[in-house]
């Protein structure tokens, strides 16, 4: 980040910076709130174009669970509007603070920009799943939008979709529109003791195999006792989930003795801990995400843990996503994860690492040649000089 | 659909009627997920919905029909699944039957088409003549490596090792009811059937007559002119299904009948068609009347009620639902319900609505497509691990009888044993899977 | 004369035919080219009858490699290629033009892997939607998106379309439930992208795949996430007699929290259409409700008592719930033929504009009011949960100037949804059928970078090029192409 911050207070604004920073040919680095600038490989912008000057919910309608706000607005001010309404974002992005140690407010446009998604996403999605609208600054200096307010849109190219996780180096998102969903009325949590990572994911496996609509599925190898735990979630209506926990306790017996959690505070925590890492987050160390086919996971960690030294390791997604800590030098375990990653697929993410690491290694997963080159054209397109985040995604 | 069809045109009364039929078409598609050939083929051209629009073209412009059209309508089964499968109501047999006439009055076949289907419109209608050349074909198996002609290779194959002697059951004559006398219906004893299997009409009797009903096979009745009604011979198949119209026609003025019991669903279909196919004709009124009684064997025993179905053994029977039957008149859990009250255990295939391939004649004018049919029917029955496969139509019965393991018999052979008829021939000799042997009711 | 225009078909590529159908002849199967004039027709439209056309020529590839080999050799011709997967498209997707050929899907057949344990299943992309899950419910699963035509559609299709359906309230369209795909690019080159795993690396360019209209690649596998089968489920009937009070009710039962799986309207001329199709029960009402929700017994109990209280306070002249699978299934088959069963009573044109669930009614209304101005019927049967209008214009086809009075009164229509913040399509695509109302959805910049998409994929503008856009917006595109 530059002391040279560019906070435009409309789309307008936002195109002037742009398109100044064209004709000057001084690449921007786009601000939320700073709380994940080190996401993804460090860019060599010489000016910040923050978006906290854009900020406010614009539409919010409960009945259609839909709303639109500016690009620059914190989250914990729309999630505090849908709480009123008895209402959620159901892709339960995850904080970013924890594990980067940044303080500041996470924004609403950064979470679309990065396509933040938590333990959720295994049942519910993706933000990208959510999102149903975009306007964009790109970096042509050109506003464009994509999508709508509606919940089902097909008219013309789904450039939301594309926009969502772009890093910003499409353009410069301005204001989303996405859906919101109903707040569940009970949650509860299956927790089983001392599995290992290849039984734990098993047993993950068959729970999301069940109908009982799982919500969260995860394990710690070590939980905070220092003891492995695998957390099971249900959400929705209170019978409904009383029955349905009943039932998959029933169908999990052979892995052990169950406990069930209810209460709302203590299971909140305990998902939020999954979401934010906060297995991992403290102290040094890099940090990788791996997305993989769950039942491939254990093995990889295993693997992984002899070849390279793995300072912990936990799984969400019931397996289909890893978190990995690994020692912040030399590649940071890059060689070893994606070569194990190259037999049986699947991709690898380093969220965590020095500068000058992810400067040298790719942090997201490099593309097969002929994808990358259309990825390559896209970005051309959307940003022929290159000014937007430059260099955020590639290896 | 829009059609664009002169008024001169219009004037025809089939022509009118298939523009009644097409205008419903809104061509969503759907009748391609259950079209057997399309099935198979993966061509739009080999599915109702291209049909429909190469029979639309080819009326439209009055054109004489190109060896293409023909050959993709040719090759539909008439099975009628798309008509179940429809939501617009398209009624695709009245348009595909016009459109089988149409080409049949404009089209110059290949002298070997000609041959064949003038061989087949001669033999089979007739039950002596068609008995013959089932025992000439036993001799011609042999020498089938010689035969170029692939269809004329099916048709030795499809000839069965077993040509059964005539039965004087067929006759015309009346089988009294046994024991009080509940229903007078006429049986329609067929014509291929009559050579292929005399065990049905044989069963069928012994039901009927058990149930209280008085069994005529009435004088002068005969083929229902199905197999040349679909291949267009529309003078020849009129012509058959004439004399039936007067013969039952007669029987209903003279002494009544509560129905015309139909065990071949094929015919029965068409017997069920007879009021349409003759609305412009002299025979209007009588053809309505017979339609308006024609049922199928187990529409009449629904009807009936089954009584003292207690003989039946503990035997598993995989249904197989005739097109004619399920799609031509949709009845789909009558013979089912049936056998289930009989104390048989009914186990469905996999695809039920899909056509085994047999077809009329369809085996033996579309001999790659019916045995790729066969192949998957066959299969889907077995998978269920049957002791038995039932079916209500012999043309059914004799397709997949040619390749399945488990014997295949008619439903009604099957209720006529449970409720105190003989055990079927087709399962003499036959054991229970597990070796130990069932309760044998004959 | 209809108001949707085709271009001009290229002299070139016309006169060059026989040349082409030669060179496709070399690379497939003397089976799998179709060229006699007597059989293209039968591929002249799919299920937007009002435009037809038959193509230079219909392939029926087998494999991925032969759609590469057509896909190379089209583009060594510089011939247009319109996709097509069952052909059931109401937007005209696979329309073609004279020049082009029609690459139709319906040969990629077959399951390539299933696999329960990580809930996935690879198929070749000209399977039916159905047969998806027809081929995994024996053992309790089954694929959510459920195109009403999901019995005859494609996978290629659903995916070219993004597709939808009445159950995507809680599980998604097909964006939401697709994980990878194998496709071809315009220059032949065989791509995967995803896979059985989450979130593919990159940009998201499976995301931006599903839904274009097979504009920019032609996808011939595709991974698909599929779910364990709900316990149970069962609808509920609610009739009102009048359209707004049924929109106030699918607004209260949202907010209220619960999540129905499907909520679904009916009016009374389509009721009646399908009343005598499917023999379903429906009450003969304004505007009827179709709520399932889904669950073991006791949840599906307590659901319905919740959401029949929300009912029961707005005066319903029915209130009904399915008691038997038989029934439950009958009310979803009207549901879903009440498209095709319109054809019983007239031609039809369908449309697919979406609009705020807070609008439904003032749209339903402004409908009204323009089914009197235009002279023409209307009925209207649509996925009221998500605001999916499907209203069915009814005309004659057979009678001149109806046609041109559907198409206007169905302008007006999509005009105002779009007015009211909503969309053109919301599951249909854009075809040609909304092609020319890009304009009121977009600005020229709007379009513009979609357009610069399009070249990225398909710099020569071969793939299904006159669809989507307004033809004068990508006049010099297509021409360079041609």
């Amino acid at each position: 980040m530059t002391d040279d911050i560019a906070t435009p207070a409309t789309e307008g604004e936002v195109q002037d910076v742009v398109r100044t920073a064209r004709a000057d040919a001084t690449p921007l680095e786009i601000r939320g709130g700073g709380t994940r600038s080190g996401l993804g490989r460090p860019t060599n912008a010489d000016r910040t174009l923050s978006m906290a000057g854009l900020s406010g919910i614009t539409l919010y309608e409960p009945g259609s669970m839909t709303m639109v706000a500016k690009a620059g607005t914190p989250l914990a001010e729309i999630e505090a509007a849908v709480a009123a309404e008895n209402q959620r974002l159901a892709f339960e992005p995850t904080d970013h603070r924890a594990l980067y140690g940044t303080t500041g407010e996470p924004t609403i446009g950064a979470v679309a920009a990065c396509n933040i998604s938590g333990p959720r996403r295994v049942q519910a999605g993706a933000f990208r799943d959510f999102l149903l609208g975009v306007r964009v600054v790109t970096g042509e200096g050109e506003a464009i939008k994509s999508g709508g307010r509606v919940m089902k849109n097909v008219t013309g190219y789904d450039l939301v979709k594309l926009i969502c996780g772009s890093h910003g180096t499409l353009g410069v998102i301005s204001e989303v529109s996405f859906k919101v969903m109903p707040k569940p009325e009970a949650t509860s949590v299956l927790l089983i003791e001392g599995l290992s990572d290849a039984r734990a994911v098993a047993a993950l496996s068959a729970a999301l195999t069940t109908p009982y609509d799982v919500s969260g599925a995860a394990h710690l190898p070590k939980g905070v006792d220092g003891a492995p735990v695998t957390m099971i979630r249900l959400e929705g209506l209170e019978p409904s989930v009383a029955y349905r926990a009943d039932k998959l306790r029933e169908a999990l017996s052979d892995y052990g003795e169950i406990a069930i959690e209810s209460d709302p505070a203590r299971t909140a925590d305990g998902w939020a801990y999954i979401r934010d890492a906060r297995n991992l987050a403290d102290g040094d160390g890099a940090i990788w995400r791996l997305s993989l086919k769950p039942s491939d996971a254990p093995k990889l960690v295993a693997t992984l843990r002899d070849q390279i030294d793995v300072a912990g390791a936990f799984y969400d997604w019931g397996g289909g996503l890893v978190w990995l800590k690994t020692p912040d030098v030399g590649d940071a375990g890059a060689g070893a994860i994606r070569g194990a990653l190259a037999s049986i697929g699947g991709h690898a993410t380093l969220v965590r690492a020095s500068d000058a690491i992810r400067a040298s290694v790719p942090v997201f997963q490099p593309e097969a040649p002929p994808l990358a080159a259309l990825s390559r054209r896209l970005r051309e397109t959307f940003d022929p000089d290159s000014i937007l985040n430059p260099g955020r995604m590639e290896g | 659909m829009r059609t664009t069809f002169t008024p001169e045109q219009l004037s025809d009364p089939a022509t009118a009627r298939s523009n009644e039929v097409l205008r419903t078409c809104v061509h969503c598609g759907f009748c391609t997920a259950t079209c057997p050939t399309y099935q198979v083929l993966g061509d739009e051209l080999d599915s109702p919905r291209g049909r429909i629009y190469l029979i639309k073209d080819m009326l439209e412009s009055g054109r004489k029909p190109d060896a293409k059209t023909v050959k993709h309508i040719d090759r539909c089964l008439s099975c009628l699944a798309c008509m179940t499968t429809c939501p617009s109501g398209v009624h695709y047999m009245h348009l595909v039957d016009h459109a089988r006439e149409y080409i049949e009055q404009h089209y110059d076949r290949p002298w070997s088409d000609r041959a064949l289907r003038w061989v087949l419109a001669r033999i089979l209608p007739y039950p002596g003549r068609f008995r013959m050349a089932l025992l000439g074909a036993k001799l011609g198996k042999p020498f089938r490596g010689l035969i170029p002609d692939s269809r004329l290779r099916a048709m030795l194959e499809m000839a069965p090792k077993t040509v059964p002697p005539v039965s004087r059951n067929d006759d015309p004559q009346v089988f009294p009811a046994k024991g009080e006398r509940r229903k007078r219906v006429a049986l329609m004893t067929g014509c291929a059937q009559k050579a292929l299997n005399t065990d049905i009409n044989d069963a069928t009797i012994r039901l009927l007559t058990r149930h209280g009903c008085d069994v005529v096979v009435a004088e002068g009745a005969g083929c229902c002119g199905a197999l040349t009604h679909h291949m267009g011979k529309t003078t020849e198949s009129h012509a058959t299904a004439a004399k039936n119209i007067r013969a039952w026609a007669a029987e209903m003025d003279g002494a009544g009948l509560d129905a015309i019991v139909i065990n071949t669903s094929g015919c029965g279909t068409t017997v069920k068609d007879y009021g349409h196919m003759f609305r412009n004709e002299g025979l209007a009124a009588d053809a309505a009347r017979v339609s308006a009684i024609a049922k199928d064997i187990s529409e009449v025993m629904v009807d009936l009620g089954l009584s003292d179905a207690t003989r039946a053994p503990k035997l598993k029977v995989a249904y197989h639902a005739a097109c004619s039957l399920q799609h031509g008149q949709q009845i789909k859990t009558f013979p089912k319900n049936l056998l289930k009250a009989a104390g048989f255990e009914i186990l469905e295939p996999k695809d039920p609505h899909l056509c085994c391939g047999s077809a009329g004649t369809y085996n033996l004018m579309q001999p790659e497509i019916s045995q790729e049919l066969k192949a998957r029917k066959v299969a889907t029955l077995e998978a269920t691990t049957p002791d038995i496969i039932a079916a209500g139509n012999i043309g059914c019965m004799i397709q997949i009888g040619s390749a399945s393991q488990a014997p295949v018999v008619h439903t009604a052979e099957l209720l006529d044993w449970a409720t105190g008829g003989p055990k079927p021939p087709a399962l003499a000799g036959m054991r229970s899977a597990d070796g130990d042997g069932f309760r044998m009711p004959d | 004369m209809s108001l949707i225009a085709m271009p001009e078909p290229d002299e070139g590529v016309l006169r060059r035919k026989d040349e082409i159908v030669n060179a496709l002849t070399r690379i497939l199967p003397a089976d799998c080219v179709i060229s006699d004039p007597f059989e293209t027709r039968a591929y002249e439209c799919d299920a937007l009858t009002a435009y037809h056309c038959s193509p230079l020529a219909v392939v029926l590839p087998r494999t991925t490699e032969e759609v590469s080999e057509v896909v190379k050799t089209c583009r060594a011709h510089q011939v247009p290629i319109v996709p097509r997967g069952a052909g059931t498209s109401l937007a005209g997707g696979s329309l073609p033009t004279a020049d082009s050929v029609i690459l139709g899907t319906a040969r990629l057949k077959g399951v390539l892997e299933t696999d329960y344990e990580n809930r996935f299943i690879r198929v070749r992309a000209g399977v039916t939607n159905l047969s998806v899950t027809g081929s995994v419910e024996d053992d309790g699963f089954f694929y959510a998106p459920d195109p009403s035509s999901q019995l005859a559609c494609a996978i290629a299709g659903n995916i070219a379309m993004n597709s939808g359906g009445a159950h995507c309230l809680k599980y998604g369209v097909t964006t939401n439930n697709l994980l990878g795909v194998r496709m071809v690019l315009s220059d032949g080159e065989i791509v995967e992208i995803g896979g059985p795993h989450m979130d593919a690396p990159g940009l998201d360019l499976l995301g931006l795949i599903c839904g274009s209209e097979g504009q920019l690649a032609i996808v011939t596998e595709a991974t698909l996430r599929i779910l364990p089968s709900p316990e149970g489920a069962r609808p509920v009937l609610i009739g009102f007699d009048d359209a707004e009070v049924a929109g106030t009710c699918v607004g209260d039962i949202i907010k209220s929290g619960i999540l129905p799986v499907a909520i679904e309207y009916m009016d009374r001329p389509c009721i009646e259409v399908v009343e005598n199709f499917a023999k379903a029960g429906y009450p003969m009402c304004e505007a009827l409700l179709i709520v399932e929700v889904e669950g073991s017994e006791a949840e599906i109990e307590d659901q319905l008592g919740r959401i029949t209280k929300i009912a029961e306070a707005l005066n319903p002249v029915e209130l009904r719930v399915s008691e038997s699978a038989e029934e439950s299934a009958l009310i979803w088959k009207g549901r879903k033929s009440a498209f095709g069963a319109m054809g019983q009573i007239n031609d039809y044109m369908c449309l697919d504009g979406t609009v705020p669930i807070s609008e439904l009614p003032f749209t339903l209304k402004r409908i009204g009011e323009l089914s009197m101005e235009h002279g023409l019927d209307v009925a209207n049967v649509f996925h009221a949960g998500d605001g999916n209008m499907h209203p069915l214009i009814l005309f004659d086809a057979n009678t001149p100037g109806d046609l041109e009075r559907a198409e206007r009164f169905g302008m007006d229509i999509l005009r105002t949804c779009v007015e009211v913040g909503g969309c053109l399509t919301g599951e249909h695509g854009v075809g040609i059928e909304k092609r020319d109302l890009m304009h009121d959805q977009f600005n020229a910049e709007d379009l513009e970078i979609q357009l610069k998409v399009k070249d990225v994929f398909d710099p020569d503008w071969l793939l299904n090029p006159a669809k989507v856009f307004p033809l004068e917006v990508t006049e010099t595109r297509r021409s360079g192409a041609a």
